[in-house]
Protein backbone atom coordinates (compact mmCIF):
# COMPACT_ATOMS: atom_id res chain seq x y z
CA UNK A 1 0.00 0.00 0.00
CA UNK A 2 1.44 3.36 -1.03
CA UNK A 3 1.48 6.00 1.72
CA UNK A 4 -0.78 8.85 0.57
CA UNK A 5 0.71 12.23 -0.24
CA UNK A 6 -1.29 15.44 -0.48
CA UNK A 7 0.63 18.15 -2.32
CA UNK A 8 0.42 21.82 -1.38
CA UNK A 9 0.43 24.48 -4.09
CA UNK A 10 3.62 26.38 -4.95
CA UNK A 11 4.14 30.00 -5.97
CA UNK A 12 6.12 30.85 -9.11
CA UNK A 13 8.66 33.70 -9.17
CA UNK A 14 10.14 34.91 -12.47
CA UNK A 15 13.89 35.32 -13.09
CA UNK A 16 13.05 38.04 -15.66
CA UNK A 17 11.21 41.22 -14.72
CA UNK A 18 7.63 40.76 -16.00
CA UNK A 19 5.85 43.33 -18.14
CA UNK A 20 4.20 45.96 -15.93
CA UNK A 21 0.64 46.65 -17.02
CA UNK A 22 1.29 50.40 -16.96
CA UNK A 23 4.16 49.99 -19.46
CA UNK A 24 2.58 47.34 -21.69
CA UNK A 25 2.21 47.88 -25.43
CA UNK A 26 -1.21 47.42 -27.03
CA UNK A 27 -0.06 44.03 -28.44
CA UNK A 28 1.00 42.92 -24.95
CA UNK A 29 -2.29 44.08 -23.39
CA UNK A 30 -4.21 42.29 -26.13
CA UNK A 31 -2.16 39.11 -25.56
CA UNK A 32 -2.82 39.22 -21.82
CA UNK A 33 -6.51 39.89 -22.51
CA UNK A 34 -6.34 42.79 -20.11
CA UNK A 35 -9.68 44.46 -19.68
CA UNK A 36 -10.24 47.72 -17.76
CA UNK A 37 -11.73 45.68 -14.92
CA UNK A 38 -8.74 43.34 -14.67
CA UNK A 39 -6.51 44.45 -11.84
CA UNK A 40 -4.16 41.53 -11.58
CA UNK A 41 -2.44 39.41 -14.23
CA UNK A 42 -0.17 36.60 -13.01
CA UNK A 43 3.62 37.11 -13.10
CA UNK A 44 3.85 34.12 -15.47
CA UNK A 45 1.52 35.66 -18.03
CA UNK A 46 3.22 39.04 -17.68
CA UNK A 47 6.64 37.43 -18.20
CA UNK A 48 5.58 35.63 -21.37
CA UNK A 49 3.84 38.80 -22.60
CA UNK A 50 7.32 40.14 -23.43
CA UNK A 51 6.76 38.14 -26.66
CA UNK A 52 3.03 38.52 -27.24
CA UNK A 53 2.92 36.65 -30.58
CA UNK A 54 4.30 33.39 -29.26
CA UNK A 55 2.34 33.72 -26.03
CA UNK A 56 -1.00 33.96 -27.84
CA UNK A 57 -0.24 31.10 -30.24
CA UNK A 58 1.01 28.80 -27.49
CA UNK A 59 -1.91 29.49 -25.17
CA UNK A 60 -4.42 28.47 -27.85
CA UNK A 61 -2.53 25.23 -28.53
CA UNK A 62 -1.98 24.46 -24.84
CA UNK A 63 -5.66 24.85 -24.00
CA UNK A 64 -6.69 22.66 -26.95
CA UNK A 65 -4.30 19.88 -25.94
CA UNK A 66 -5.17 19.86 -22.25
CA UNK A 67 -8.90 20.64 -22.38
CA UNK A 68 -10.32 19.57 -25.79
CA UNK A 69 -13.46 17.48 -25.40
CA UNK A 70 -13.58 13.76 -26.09
CA UNK A 71 -10.60 11.54 -26.73
CA UNK A 72 -8.14 10.80 -23.97
CA UNK A 73 -9.67 11.25 -20.48
CA UNK A 74 -8.36 14.37 -18.75
CA UNK A 75 -6.64 12.58 -15.85
CA UNK A 76 -4.54 10.67 -18.39
CA UNK A 77 -3.46 13.96 -20.00
CA UNK A 78 -2.53 15.27 -16.54
CA UNK A 79 -0.47 12.13 -15.87
CA UNK A 80 1.37 12.65 -19.18
CA UNK A 81 2.04 16.26 -18.13
CA UNK A 82 3.25 15.08 -14.73
CA UNK A 83 5.65 12.50 -16.20
CA UNK A 84 7.17 15.14 -18.48
CA UNK A 85 7.45 17.65 -15.63
CA UNK A 86 9.28 15.11 -13.42
CA UNK A 87 11.83 14.38 -16.16
CA UNK A 88 12.30 18.06 -17.02
CA UNK A 89 12.65 19.10 -13.39
CA UNK A 90 9.78 21.60 -13.34
CA UNK A 91 8.62 21.35 -9.72
CA UNK A 92 5.95 23.98 -10.21
CA UNK A 93 4.35 22.26 -13.25
CA UNK A 94 4.60 18.88 -11.54
CA UNK A 95 2.69 20.06 -8.48
CA UNK A 96 0.02 21.89 -10.48
CA UNK A 97 -0.70 18.87 -12.67
CA UNK A 98 -0.37 16.32 -9.88
CA UNK A 99 -3.00 18.30 -7.99
CA UNK A 100 -5.20 18.43 -11.10
CA UNK A 101 -4.92 14.66 -11.40
CA UNK A 102 -5.81 14.18 -7.72
CA UNK A 103 -8.76 16.56 -8.10
CA UNK A 104 -10.09 14.96 -11.29
CA UNK A 105 -9.79 11.40 -9.93
CA UNK A 106 -10.69 12.31 -6.33
CA UNK A 107 -7.70 10.23 -5.27
CA UNK A 108 -4.08 10.83 -4.24
CA UNK A 109 -3.05 7.28 -5.16
CA UNK A 110 -1.41 7.93 -8.53
CA UNK A 111 0.29 11.13 -7.42
CA UNK A 112 1.62 9.37 -4.33
CA UNK A 113 3.08 6.52 -6.39
CA UNK A 114 4.80 9.08 -8.66
CA UNK A 115 6.18 11.25 -5.86
CA UNK A 116 7.42 8.26 -3.86
CA UNK A 117 8.93 6.80 -7.05
CA UNK A 118 6.89 3.60 -6.75
CA UNK A 119 5.66 3.08 -10.35
CA UNK A 120 5.04 -0.58 -9.44
CA UNK A 121 2.04 0.67 -7.40
CA UNK A 122 0.36 2.14 -10.51
CA UNK A 123 -2.36 0.32 -12.48
CA UNK A 124 -1.11 -1.18 -15.77
CA UNK A 125 -2.75 1.68 -17.69
CA UNK A 126 -1.27 4.43 -15.49
CA UNK A 127 2.11 2.67 -15.47
CA UNK A 128 2.09 2.57 -19.29
CA UNK A 129 1.17 6.27 -19.52
CA UNK A 130 3.79 7.30 -16.96
CA UNK A 131 6.59 5.23 -18.51
CA UNK A 132 5.82 6.55 -22.01
CA UNK A 133 5.71 10.14 -20.71
CA UNK A 134 9.08 9.76 -19.04
CA UNK A 135 10.82 8.15 -22.00
CA UNK A 136 9.38 10.54 -24.59
CA UNK A 137 10.54 13.50 -22.47
CA UNK A 138 14.22 12.58 -22.34
CA UNK A 139 16.55 14.23 -24.90
CA UNK A 140 16.80 12.43 -27.25
CA UNK A 141 13.63 10.43 -26.74
CA UNK A 142 14.07 6.85 -25.51
CA UNK A 143 10.42 5.86 -26.09
CA UNK A 144 9.97 2.63 -28.05
CA UNK A 145 7.29 0.73 -29.93
CA UNK A 146 7.00 -1.46 -26.81
CA UNK A 147 5.87 1.63 -24.87
CA UNK A 148 3.17 2.30 -27.48
CA UNK A 149 2.13 -1.35 -27.45
CA UNK A 150 1.76 -1.19 -23.64
CA UNK A 151 -0.69 1.70 -24.09
CA UNK A 152 -2.70 -0.33 -26.62
CA UNK A 153 -2.63 -3.37 -24.34
CA UNK A 154 -4.07 -1.15 -21.59
CA UNK A 155 -7.02 -0.40 -23.90
CA UNK A 156 -5.96 2.91 -25.38
CA UNK A 157 -7.17 3.71 -28.92
CA UNK A 158 -4.92 5.25 -31.58
CA UNK A 159 -6.61 8.67 -31.36
CA UNK A 160 -6.18 8.64 -27.58
CA UNK A 161 -2.48 7.88 -27.99
CA UNK A 162 -2.20 10.90 -30.30
CA UNK A 163 -3.80 13.00 -27.53
CA UNK A 164 -1.33 11.58 -25.01
CA UNK A 165 1.67 12.30 -27.25
CA UNK A 166 0.52 15.92 -27.44
CA UNK A 167 -0.04 16.30 -23.70
CA UNK A 168 3.48 15.00 -23.03
CA UNK A 169 5.02 17.11 -25.80
CA UNK A 170 3.32 20.34 -24.72
CA UNK A 171 4.99 19.90 -21.34
CA UNK A 172 8.32 19.50 -23.09
CA UNK A 173 7.36 23.07 -23.99
CA UNK A 174 5.76 24.39 -20.78
CA UNK A 175 8.48 22.97 -18.51
CA UNK A 176 11.13 24.73 -20.59
CA UNK A 177 9.38 28.04 -19.94
CA UNK A 178 8.38 27.76 -16.29
CA UNK A 179 11.49 26.07 -14.96
CA UNK A 180 13.91 28.13 -17.06
CA UNK A 181 12.28 31.55 -16.62
CA UNK A 182 11.52 31.23 -12.90
CA UNK A 183 11.47 29.14 -9.76
CA UNK A 184 8.92 27.86 -7.28
CA UNK A 185 8.59 28.27 -3.51
CA UNK A 186 5.96 27.00 -1.06
CA UNK A 187 2.85 29.19 -0.94
CA UNK B 1 -2.14 18.79 -47.51
CA UNK B 2 0.76 17.97 -45.22
CA UNK B 3 2.47 20.22 -42.70
CA UNK B 4 5.92 20.28 -41.08
CA UNK B 5 4.97 17.65 -38.50
CA UNK B 6 3.55 15.26 -41.13
CA UNK B 7 6.63 15.69 -43.30
CA UNK B 8 9.03 15.07 -40.42
CA UNK B 9 7.09 12.00 -39.30
CA UNK B 10 6.94 10.71 -42.88
CA UNK B 11 3.14 10.94 -43.24
CA UNK B 12 1.67 11.51 -46.68
CA UNK B 13 -2.00 12.29 -47.20
CA UNK B 14 -2.92 8.59 -47.37
CA UNK B 15 -1.30 7.56 -44.09
CA UNK B 16 -3.86 6.67 -41.39
CA UNK B 17 -1.90 8.83 -38.94
CA UNK B 18 -2.45 11.84 -41.23
CA UNK B 19 -6.22 11.36 -40.86
CA UNK B 20 -5.82 10.69 -37.14
CA UNK B 21 -4.11 14.04 -36.67
CA UNK B 22 -6.96 15.80 -38.51
CA UNK B 23 -9.44 14.55 -35.91
CA UNK B 24 -7.86 17.27 -33.79
CA UNK B 25 -7.70 20.20 -36.25
CA UNK B 26 -7.02 22.58 -33.36
CA UNK B 27 -3.78 20.69 -32.61
CA UNK B 28 -2.69 20.79 -36.26
CA UNK B 29 -3.52 24.46 -36.81
CA UNK B 30 -2.26 25.41 -33.36
CA UNK B 31 1.14 23.80 -33.92
CA UNK B 32 1.52 25.55 -37.28
CA UNK B 33 0.60 28.93 -35.75
CA UNK B 34 3.17 28.34 -32.99
CA UNK B 35 5.81 27.39 -35.53
CA UNK B 36 5.29 30.69 -37.36
CA UNK B 37 5.33 32.66 -34.09
CA UNK B 38 8.76 31.36 -33.06
CA UNK B 39 10.48 30.99 -36.47
CA UNK B 40 9.38 34.07 -38.38
CA UNK B 41 7.25 36.30 -36.16
CA UNK B 42 5.95 39.63 -37.47
CA UNK B 43 8.11 41.29 -34.79
CA UNK B 44 11.34 39.32 -34.42
CA UNK B 45 12.41 41.33 -31.33
CA UNK B 46 15.94 41.50 -32.74
CA UNK B 47 16.41 37.72 -33.11
CA UNK B 48 16.58 37.19 -36.86
CA UNK B 49 14.81 34.38 -38.70
CA UNK B 50 18.27 33.19 -39.79
CA UNK B 51 19.42 32.81 -36.19
CA UNK B 52 16.14 31.21 -35.14
CA UNK B 53 16.37 28.59 -37.89
CA UNK B 54 19.99 27.84 -37.08
CA UNK B 55 19.21 27.34 -33.39
CA UNK B 56 16.23 25.12 -34.28
CA UNK B 57 18.52 23.04 -36.49
CA UNK B 58 21.03 22.76 -33.64
CA UNK B 59 18.33 21.59 -31.21
CA UNK B 60 17.02 18.99 -33.63
CA UNK B 61 20.56 17.60 -33.90
CA UNK B 62 20.79 17.42 -30.08
CA UNK B 63 17.58 15.39 -30.24
CA UNK B 64 19.30 13.11 -32.80
CA UNK B 65 16.64 13.98 -35.38
CA UNK B 66 18.33 14.68 -38.71
CA UNK B 67 15.00 14.76 -40.54
CA UNK B 68 13.70 17.63 -38.42
CA UNK B 69 17.10 19.34 -38.53
CA UNK B 70 16.89 19.33 -42.34
CA UNK B 71 13.58 21.23 -42.15
CA UNK B 72 15.41 24.17 -40.64
CA UNK B 73 17.33 25.55 -43.58
CA UNK B 74 20.56 27.13 -42.43
CA UNK B 75 21.96 30.25 -44.02
CA UNK B 76 25.72 30.28 -44.47
CA UNK B 77 26.26 33.01 -41.87
CA UNK B 78 24.84 30.72 -39.21
CA UNK B 79 26.34 27.38 -40.23
CA UNK B 80 28.57 27.15 -37.13
CA UNK B 81 25.63 27.91 -34.81
CA UNK B 82 23.51 25.29 -36.53
CA UNK B 83 26.14 22.56 -36.48
CA UNK B 84 26.72 22.73 -32.71
CA UNK B 85 29.90 24.80 -32.39
CA UNK B 86 30.78 26.05 -28.88
CA UNK B 87 33.49 28.53 -29.82
CA UNK B 88 31.26 31.17 -31.38
CA UNK B 89 31.58 34.94 -31.08
CA UNK B 90 29.41 36.56 -28.40
CA UNK B 91 26.52 36.82 -27.85
CA UNK B 92 26.04 33.73 -30.03
CA UNK B 93 28.16 31.52 -27.81
CA UNK B 94 26.16 32.30 -24.68
CA UNK B 95 22.89 31.84 -26.60
CA UNK B 96 24.04 28.53 -28.08
CA UNK B 97 25.17 27.13 -24.73
CA UNK B 98 21.86 28.11 -23.18
CA UNK B 99 19.95 26.45 -26.00
CA UNK B 100 21.97 23.26 -25.53
CA UNK B 101 21.41 23.17 -21.75
CA UNK B 102 17.66 23.80 -21.92
CA UNK B 103 17.24 21.22 -24.67
CA UNK B 104 19.33 18.43 -23.19
CA UNK B 105 18.98 18.96 -19.44
CA UNK B 106 16.31 21.53 -18.51
CA UNK B 107 16.39 20.34 -14.89
CA UNK B 108 19.77 22.03 -14.43
CA UNK B 109 18.46 25.51 -15.35
CA UNK B 110 18.89 28.21 -12.69
CA UNK B 111 18.53 31.98 -12.40
CA UNK B 112 22.26 32.20 -13.15
CA UNK B 113 21.61 31.05 -16.72
CA UNK B 114 19.25 33.98 -17.26
CA UNK B 115 21.85 36.36 -15.77
CA UNK B 116 24.37 35.07 -18.35
CA UNK B 117 21.97 35.85 -21.20
CA UNK B 118 21.48 39.35 -19.80
CA UNK B 119 25.24 39.81 -19.45
CA UNK B 120 25.59 38.83 -23.12
CA UNK B 121 23.24 41.70 -23.96
CA UNK B 122 19.87 40.01 -24.38
CA UNK B 123 16.76 41.97 -23.41
CA UNK B 124 13.84 40.48 -21.48
CA UNK B 125 11.75 40.15 -24.69
CA UNK B 126 14.67 38.38 -26.40
CA UNK B 127 15.10 35.99 -23.47
CA UNK B 128 11.40 35.11 -23.56
CA UNK B 129 11.38 34.76 -27.37
CA UNK B 130 14.45 32.50 -27.20
CA UNK B 131 12.75 30.39 -24.51
CA UNK B 132 9.63 29.96 -26.66
CA UNK B 133 11.73 28.92 -29.67
CA UNK B 134 13.61 26.33 -27.60
CA UNK B 135 10.35 25.05 -26.15
CA UNK B 136 8.61 24.80 -29.56
CA UNK B 137 11.38 22.74 -31.16
CA UNK B 138 11.42 20.35 -28.21
CA UNK B 139 7.63 20.05 -28.52
CA UNK B 140 7.78 19.34 -32.26
CA UNK B 141 10.50 16.72 -31.82
CA UNK B 142 8.33 14.80 -29.33
CA UNK B 143 5.14 14.95 -31.36
CA UNK B 144 7.04 13.63 -34.36
CA UNK B 145 8.82 10.92 -32.33
CA UNK B 146 5.47 9.75 -30.97
CA UNK B 147 3.81 9.69 -34.39
CA UNK B 148 6.67 7.65 -35.82
CA UNK B 149 6.32 5.08 -33.03
CA UNK B 150 2.58 4.91 -33.65
CA UNK B 151 3.27 3.91 -37.25
CA UNK B 152 6.07 1.47 -36.49
CA UNK B 153 4.41 -0.47 -33.67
Amino acid sequence: MTPQIKLKPLVWHPHVAPVELADATSAQLEAMKVTPSAKKVSPYVRTLAHDPESYVARTVLFNAIMYAEGGLPRPDRELGALGASVVNGCRYCAVVHARQHAHLTQSDAVVSAVYLDRPQDLSPRDAAIYAFARRLSVTPSTATTADVQALRDAGMEEAEIVDLIHSIAIFGWANRLMHVLGHATPA
Amino acid sequence: MTDAIDQAAGLDGTDPRHALRRRRPEFVEGAEACRASVLHPADDLGLSAGLRNALAHRMALLNKDDTIAAQYVVMEDFSAVASGATDLPEPLNTIARHVDMVTADPTSATAEHIRRLEAAGLSAPQIVALSELIAYVNFQVRVVAGLRLLGAA
